[in-house]
């Protein structure tokens, strides 16, 4: 019992870890993606043009590779970040672009007649977007973000390979100390606890927003 | 002197006004005049232009010949090749601040109250305070007759008293012409009654206003002219009584035989 407390206190550590780069990331992906959504959707070519092609580089190569692309090539020109803004620049470029493509089709899956009701109204583009389309597009967007969120929390454990101190690696390290499974049925339990506190969030959030459309 | 009169009355002129959506020429030379306090019914078969014609009026169509003219001021002018030029953004909003328009699917904004559907554009667009305008846009709701649906949003409105709403807001914005494009066609045909009484309201108020409607008996009885539509023209227009009367044109005869 004693020893599973141990336990328990090595790896809330490792917890931190994870839980910094899950908070760091969210905050800064999600802004990040609305804007590249909105960039993607400009009547400006070369804009939408450019956050296409970043969008499909960074869906349309492993999370992994990026990490080690930043990791390890980005030193050789010369570009040489501490650890843990190593993996936040990769996690954050990579999840923006996710969120981007959840928010573009939250975007377009709103009502051509809303735009007009609010251009007729005398609104302008910026507000049109900030006060009517925005707002009803997180409602519709909050199932599929909510599901990217929790793939954060587990891809979070990719830093791993950067001999990050996470989570995972740990309770691989207790595990090869003591020759003990526990350590990974912890961290089983912590990354369950993590994603259903999110469901938790997730539902309450789309309680919140859902209140005009029963 | 008369006709100088009638010409300061005249508050929208439409001259020679021209659209097509790629090969598909949709308004072919509209000629049209609607006077200050005057109702006007546009009725005419489907596909034959009109709500396009009434999007063209509010630039949520950009017209390719021909000019529009606003209280005397161009929104669009005709250059000497018969292009239609812009007014300055400037100016296009100042003279489209004039219109409201109500459409056929309401597009009321779900994701907020009746009440802050008919603040949202005073307080963003003129940059009213909500104080100062909450009294006018609750006598507006009371005309209406949805003052205690104030808090509700939409999704739990009829589809009458969404409309009644959507009309509401356009009025909050103060406009001197109101543009309806079948305001009734969406509804089922109880509830229809409820919109129509208020836009005849409307109209005793003399708030001129330019209807699309298949409503003939609203055409007969609440407007002052009839324009009747058929392929990108008007074909025939007139005051209610004479037109429903004796329509001269043979295919105003037709379509009208088809509605009764
Ligand atoms: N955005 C568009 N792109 C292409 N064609 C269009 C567009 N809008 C309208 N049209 C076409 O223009 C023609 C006129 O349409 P419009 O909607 O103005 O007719 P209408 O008189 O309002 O008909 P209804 O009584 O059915 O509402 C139709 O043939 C329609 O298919
Ligand atoms: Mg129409």
């Amino acid at each position: 019992m004693e020893k599973l407390m141990e336990t328990v206190l090595l790896m809330l550590e490792g917890t931190q870890i994870t839980l910094e780069i899950f908070f760091i990331t969210l905050i800064m992906a999600l802004p990040l993606g609305l804007m590249a959504s909105l960039a993607r959707i400009s009547q400006l070519k070369p804009l939408s043009l450019l956050m296409e092609f970043y969008i499909w580089i960074m869906r349309g190569t492993p999370l992994m590779l990026q990490l080690l692309f930043v990791y390890f090539a980005l030193p050789m020109i010369g570009i040489r970040l501490p650890d843990i803004a190593a993996a936040l620049l990769s996690f954050t470029l990579n999840y923006a672009a996710y969120f981007a493509e959840i928010f573009r089709a939250g975007i377009q899956s709103i009502d051509r007649g809303q735009y007009e009701a609010a251009k007729t109204l005398g609104m302008t583009y910026g507000q049109t977007m900030r006060r009517i389309v925005i707002p009803q597009m997180i409602r519709r967007v909050l199932p599929p973000i909510s599901n990217e969120t929790i793939n954060l929390v587990k891809d979070t454990s990719l830093v791993y390979i950067l001999a990050m101190n996470d989570l995972l690696r740990v309770a691989r390290t207790i595990v090869q100390r003591e020759f003990d499974m526990t350590p990974f049925m912890v961290a089983a339990v912590f990354y369950l606890a993590m994603t259903f506190v999110l469901t938790w969030i997730f539902k309450k959030l789309e309680a919140h927003y859902g209140k005009y459309d029963m | 002197m008369e006709n100088m009169i009638c010409e300061d009355n005249v508050i929208l002129r439409i001259h020679q006004l021209h659209k097509h959506f790629g090969s598909l020429q949709v308004l072919k030379g509209i000629d049209l005049e609607v006077h200050k306090g005057e109702v006007v019914a546009v009725i005419g078969p489907s596909g034959s232009g009109k709500s396009t014609m009434l999007r063209c009026l509010n630039r949520l169509e950009i017209i390719d010949g021909g000019s529009i003219e606003i209280k005397g001021e161009f929104l669009a002018s005709e250059n000497e090749v018969g292009r239609a030029t812009y007014a300055s953004t400037a100016k296009a909003r100042e003279l489209l601040s004039c219109m409201g328009m109500v459409f056929q699917q309401f597009n009321l904004f779900p994701h907020m109250t009746v009440l802050e559907n008919l603040l949202e554009a005073p307080i963003q667009v003129k940059k009213r305070n909500k104080d100062e305008i909450l009294p006018e846009v609750e006598e507006l709701l009371r005309k209406v007759g949805l003052f205690d649906k104030r808090d509700a949003y939409p999704s739990r409105l009829s589809g009458g008293q969404q409309q009644r709403v959507a009309i509401a807001r356009a009025l909050a914005m103060k406009p001197d012409i109101m543009l309806f494009d079948e305001p009734t066609s969406a509804l089922d045909p109880e509830l229809t009654g409820e919109v129509l009484k208020t836009m005849r309201a409307l109209a005793l108020e003399h708030m001129t206003m330019v209807v699309v409607t298949h409503e003939m008996a609203f055409a007969r009885e609440a407007a002052n002219r009839v324009i009747f539509m058929a392929d990108g023209n008007i074909i025939e227009q007139g005051a209610p009584q004479p037109f429903f009367a004796a329509p001269k044109e043979e295919r105003t005869i037709a379509f009208l035989k088809n509605m009764l």
